[in-house]
């Protein structure tokens, strides 16, 4: 039986051909530029957020949207340069988060982009938002390498080559650390990048590590490793995953009588941690840019204005979300306009001493973060500052 | 009109289509034989991974990296394929699905694929033509639209020249002697074999040959999308192609090509609907099964339209 005789494929073919060969030619238009300028009064500019609203991740999107929707609040009812926000959902994919950022660029002709969540999305992303000359701020990618993808590429997320280090470093002055054990999820590209940079704080440090143990993702069974690290007693033990995984380690470690310090990587730094391991999460150390009773008026308005709406203490993701628009903000009204894309660009390239929530803020000459990480301890189901 | 036409979003969303088609002819070419075979996300896996690496490690140029990364698969496909196509039907689908993992997480622990980190700067398609057009002195644009424009068009009509071409080698073999064996083993494997077909030797071409378009693909994607990682190639992808099989039709080469074209418009229409974006998308799949349980086309869509546009019956 034949179902198409041959004349009839290639027509279709021909169809299909001519379709193509019509949509380049369509090409051959102009486009509207979309950095015309507008008038200065009620001037509004979009920003486009790309976030991991649904799946897996979606925690983390939403403590980001909730932070930007704050800021924006508040942004709002003060500035002259009104901020409109359009959200995209990754989904945490990098074809979407690649869709969501061209839609943004070339559909909504937004003046700048924050986002997206991970660091593997930004590597997707990064790379043709900074081809368009469209300024984009990562708040959580914290991966090695990120704005080395051009010079529209800045994150306001504090790298983990600089919180890990301090971390271990206070770690070993304070308890005199000698040996350590070495745990990470390997199929987790944040996990492995936070690995890497303890291997060489703690090896800078001039530690030795007695043992190195992975586990994935979603495990939760940690029994096997820990009963290892246990027999060969080091001093301290330094994990990089996410918090789920971190705080079950932490009740196995507890369990099978590992009573020494936990290093963690930017995954300890969460609340999430001391609700799920419970007492077992005593004694752990991460440093971070965020502290949410610190004794600043900044911090203390902020995390009361977020509690009064969602009802709960902001994370890190929430306040590096916040102060970005914050920042975004500043450059905006620096450039003072809301749509050219290479003023805000190089308006936020010279944003310094600034004070936000996670402290004072710089960008450096490779648009990187320069503040300070504050070393915490939980203590009595709090995160307290380490000393 | 035509402006909005040319935006590289719609560009960008035109080349996923084309790249998702493609997969689409990859899951095809393995049910025409009547093999469930859904290790496509692993032979991407691997297609992806050998072009990137020979790009970026050995500086081939991409036009030779990506068939290599489509010979890579193959290769690894003759090795697997003699003792996994001695399963059938559900325990096929399970040996591939776990081949596909067993690749990934070979991926996540080697070194040079520089585990869950994955690569990034892969030489992209569009920046490599964007370059040769602007030798060509097209460095300014041409006619009122940017260098970027015009080379995304021309990604887009490579794309298109290499789908078009796998369609017409697909239809030809499926009136060839191979594509009637594909026909008679996937009709009964047993009868096709009383009748002195070799089943062995068809099924593996069929997965070979799978294998091959899926690693093209996989070559193709990397080079898209700056960046790969294991992530990328899990059993989430494997089960999108086969979507596009299953909802499109899997019986005429044309339903993966409108199940692709369909699924991965769909979500970028729904960006509108934001929160309710994957409960819809969700929905309109269950809907359609429901409707449409052997896909969107079929031998009966292709024969009802036909006496509907009055046409004789070319059979």
């Amino acid at each position: 039986m034949k179902l198409f005789s041959e004349g009839h494929f290639l027509k279709g073919v021909a169809v299909i051909a001519l379709s193509g060969m019509l949509l380049s030619v369509a090409g051959c238009g102009k486009t509207s530029s979309p950095t015309a300028t507008e008038p200065a009064a009620n001037q509004e500019a979009k920003i486009g957020v790309i976030s991991f609203l649904s799946g897996g991740g979606a925690a983390y999107g939403e403590a980001i949207k909730q932070g930007l929707d704050m800021a924006k609040e508040e942004l709002n009812a003060k500035n002259k340069i009104k901020i409109n926000l359009l959200y995209e959902d990754s989904r945490g994919e990098k074809t979407d988060a690649i869709n969501a950022a061209n839609k943004l660029v070339n559909k909504d002709s937004v003046v700048g982009i924050i986002g997206p969540t991970l660091s593997g999305e930004m590597f997707a992303v990064g790379p043709i938002v900074n081809g368009a000359g469209v300024p984009i701020m990562g708040t959580s990618t914290t991966a090695e390498g990120i704005t080395d993808i051009g010079e529209f590429v800045f994150r306001n997320a504090l790298p983990e080559s600089v919180a890990i280090p301090s971390a271990v470093k206070k770690a070993v002055d304070k308890y005199k650390l000698k040996t350590v054990a070495l745990m990470y999820s390997n199929n987790n590209d944040f996990a492995v990048s936070g690995y890497k940079t303890f291997e060489k704080a703690v090896k800078d440090s001039g530690l030795q590590i007695v043992a190195t143990e992975t586990f994935a993702d979603k495990d939760t069974d940690f029994s096997a490793q820990l009963t290892k690290i246990a027999s060969l007693k080091p001093d301290a033990v330094m994990v990089s995953s996410l918090y789920q995984e971190a705080a079950l380690v932490l009740k196995k470690a507890r369990e099978l009588g590992i009573k020494v310090p936990f290093v963690g990587g930017n995954g300890f730094n969460s609340p999430q941690l001391m609700k799920i391991a419970g007492t077992a999460a005593e004694g752990a150390l991460v440093a971070s840019p965020w502290f949410p009773a610190k004794d600043d008026a900044n911090v203390k308005k902020f995390v009361e204005a977020y509690k009064a709406k969602y009802n709960k203490v902001p994370d890190q993701f929430a306040a590096q979300a916040y102060d970005a628009l914050y920042i975004m903000s500043a450059a905006l009204d620096k450039s003072g306009s809301a749509t050219d894309r290479k003023k805000l660009r190089d308006s936020l390239a010279g944003i310094k001493d600034f004070q936000g929530v996670t402290g004072k803020f710089a960008f450096d000459a490779q648009r990187n973060p320069v503040m300070e990480a504050t070393v915490l301890l939980v203590k009595d189901g709090q995160f307290t500052e380490f000393k | 009109m035509i402006n909005s036409l040319l935006n590289p979003y719609y560009l960008q969303i035109g080349m996923f289509v084309l790249i998702n088609a493609i997969l689409g002819i990859s899951i095809y070419l393995t049910l025409a034989t009547g093999q469930l075979s859904l290790g496509n996300a692993g032979f991407m896996s691997i297609g992806a991974y050998s072009s990137a690496l020979l790009t970026i490690k050995l500086g081939l140029p991409v036009y030779l990296a990506i068939p290599t990364g489509g010979m890579a698969s193959v290769l690894i496909a003759l090795i697997i394929g003699f003792p996994a196509l001695r399963l059938n039907g559900l325990y096929l689908a399970i040996a591939t699905l776990g081949f596909g993992e067993v690749v990934r997480v070979i991926f996540l622990n080697l070194k040079i694929t520089n585990g869950a980190l994955g690569i990034s700067g892969i030489p992209s398609l569009n920046v490599l033509t964007g370059n040769v057009l602007s030798t060509l002195g097209f460095a300014d644009g041409f006619a009122g639209i940017s260098l970027q424009q015009i080379s995304n068009c021309a990604v887009l009509l490579i794309l298109l020249v290499i789908l078009v071409l796998l369609l017409f080698f697909t239809r030809r073999l499926g009136f060839s002697r191979v594509g009637r064996a594909f026909a008679a083993i996937k009709a009964d494997e047993t009868a096709a074999q009383a009748m002195g077909i070799n089943t062995t030797y068809f099924k593996i071409l069929a997965f070979i040959l799978g294998a091959f378009i899926a690693g093209v693909a996989g070559g193709l994607s990397a080079h898209l999308t700056f960046y790969i990682g294991p992530k990328d190639f899990d059993y989430h992808r494997t089960v999108e192609i086969l979507i596009f099989a299953v909802f499109g039709g899997s019986n005429l080469v044309w339903g993966p090509i409108l199940g692709a074209l369909l699924l991965t418009l769909l979500p970028e229409f729904l960006r509108a609907a934001s929160d309710y974006r994957m409960m819809i998308y969700g929905a309109i799949l269950v809907a359609m099964m429901a409707f449409r349980p052997l896909g969107l086309i079929s031998e009966e869509t292709v024969r009802f339209w036909r006496t509907k546009l009055g046409r004789r019956s070319s059979e």
